[in-house]
């Protein structure tokens, strides 16, 4: 709608602005496809903002709208490709062009991807997915069961793998449809009959990789309530690294890949033989370092002089025998010594209380006949016979006359 | 020691923590000599059977190894 101006007679900005405001609006309301750039919901707000950008030109604008338009849209993320119902409007007051949004909704795959939101999230508030309910997986499974389906390279993945590093492992392998409307029924029925195997020590659900479509069966709720209720660990191995269907969330390991599944379910044969050559070898140098310790102790022990020479125990006492007797003899030695001295001493006492030394001066002892020793000129009369002992013999004689010595009484001259 | 066992009924730690025993007595030197020749005799027999054990493992492992080995 032609407008006259020139630089003498311009426009007020005002008419131009309503004009093509005008015009702008008159295009009404219009069904729009892009991409979701920029969602950012503001808490407590009626108006929200979102940018919207085309799918493949770089053509992005700004899409203002309800609360309640974005929630009636279900769980929108960023990327995802909508359809909107869209009005355009330019704003007098800024010139600024924007369009409002009355109905917005995910399109196509972005529904699915919705829809797998939905179901993720509410099996989530179940807790299906808590870490705590995970079970470990065995060391060494008895058997191995797989689900997968028949001459899949999944199978031959998970097979080969496993086998080269435990290659006595024994699987129970369960067919099923790994894709398709029947699929996740299939595998459900599958993990709980392997499930009952009493034998069965861990299940692995291995598939290649594939489109959307083809996994989608795989974030399927009753199958992951079926792998949730069973009592077996269950090991997720679907399509490639990137690929996170929700079995991958409900299982009790997640592997990137069915090849990465087999290093999970066994040990590896050659590094476990190792570690047992490891810990034979360790035992065994134990095992003699302490026998040589022990030996050494004993050797010690024999060696000690009582043990090895009990004779020295003997000649100790012999060698204190030796001593006592030494002692014994001295000790009899000095008494003896004792008495002798003594005894010496005794005889001399002895000898010079003896009369012979006066016998050996030349004196000489009287006795009568009778034997009776005269100490006194009385006790002998005149003519009486008389003995007298020399020290070399006797002397018998006859009393010739008497004369006692100067004495002051007289009675002893009685006749 | 209140009661001996039997030289055959004794484990090896048994036998040398009495030959150390005998030992230590021995060399006390306040035994009776008696007593002396008869613990003597005793430390001998104490010290055949650690001997014995001994020889016994270290065959028992020779043998293990080599079953192991052949």
């Amino acid at each position: 709608m032609p407008l006259e101006s020139s630089p003498e007679q311009p426009q007020p900005l005002r008419v131009v602005v309503n004009a093509l405001k005008d015009y702008v609006e008159r295009t009404g309301a219009i069904w729009v496809e892009g991409q979701v750039i920029q969602l950012t919901r503001r808490a407590g707000q009626v108006t929200q903002f979102l940018t919207l950008r085309d799918k493949l030109a770089e053509v992005s604008v700004k899409i203002s709208t309800t609360t309640a338009v974005l929630d009636a849209a279900g769980p929108l993320v960023e990327g995802q490709v909508v359809t909107a119902w869209v009005r355009p409007t330019l704003w007098s007051r800024s010139g600024s062009l924007t369009f409002e949004c009355r109905d917005i909704r995910p399109s196509g795959e972005g529904r699915l991807l919705a829809h797998l939101e939905q179901t993720k999230r509410a099996l989530q508030a179940e807790g299906l997915f808590a870490s705590e309910l995970k079970k470990p997986l065995p060391f060494l499974p008895r058997r191995i069961g797989l689900v997968t389906a028949e001459a899949s390279a999944a199978e031959r993945d998970v097979i080969e793998n496993v086998r080269r590093r435990w290659p006595a492992a024994v699987f129970e392998i369960r067919y099923a449809l790994m894709q398709g409307a029947n699929c996740a029924l299939d595998v459900a029925d599958a993990v709980a009959v392997l499930d009952k195997h009493p034998e069965v020590d861990v299940i692995v659900i291995a598939r290649g990789g594939g489109s959307l479509e083809d996994l989608l069966p795989f974030s399927d709720a009753g199958l992951a309530r079926a792998v949730f209720a069973a009592r077996t660990p269950v090991v997720s191995a679907i399509g490639h690294e990137t690929d996170t269907p929700i079995l991958d969330l409900v299982a009790d390991v997640r592997a990137s890949t069915p090849t990465d599944a087999a290093k999970r379910v066994v040990p590896d044969a050659a590094a476990e033989a190792e570690r047992v050559a490891q810990a034979r070898l360790r035992s065994e140098q134990a095992i003699l370092g302490r026998l040589a310790s022990e030996q050494r102790q004993l050797d010690a022990l024999r060696s000690r002089p009582v043990l090895r020479d009990p004779s020295a125990t003997i000649d100790i006492a012999a060698q204190r025998l030796h001593d006592l007797a030494g002692r014994l003899g001295r000790a009899i030695g000095v008494r003896l010594d004792g008495e002798a001295d003594t005894l010496t001493h005794t005889i001399a006492r002895v000898r010079a209380l003896s009369p012979q030394a006066t016998l050996q001066r030349g004196y000489a002892i009287l006795s009568t006949a009778d034997g009776v020793t005269i100490t006194s000129v009385t006790d002998v009369m005149p003519d009486e016979t008389i003995v007298a002992r020399l020290l070399d013999g006797e002397i018998a004689a006859a009393v010739i006359d008497v004369e006692p010595a100067d004495q002051p009484s007289d009675e002893n001259e009685e006749p | 020691m209140s009661t001996p066992k039997q030289a055959t009924e004794l484990s090896y730690e048994e036998a040398r923590d009495q030959l150390v025993g005998v030992v230590r007595e021995l060399e006390s030197g306040s035994v009776p000599l008696s007593e002396a020749m008869r613990l003597w005799e005793r430390g001998e027999v104490l010290a055949a059977i650690c001997q014995r054990w001994l020889d016994g493992a270290r065959a028992t492992i020779e043998r293990a190894k080599s079953v192991q080995a052949g």
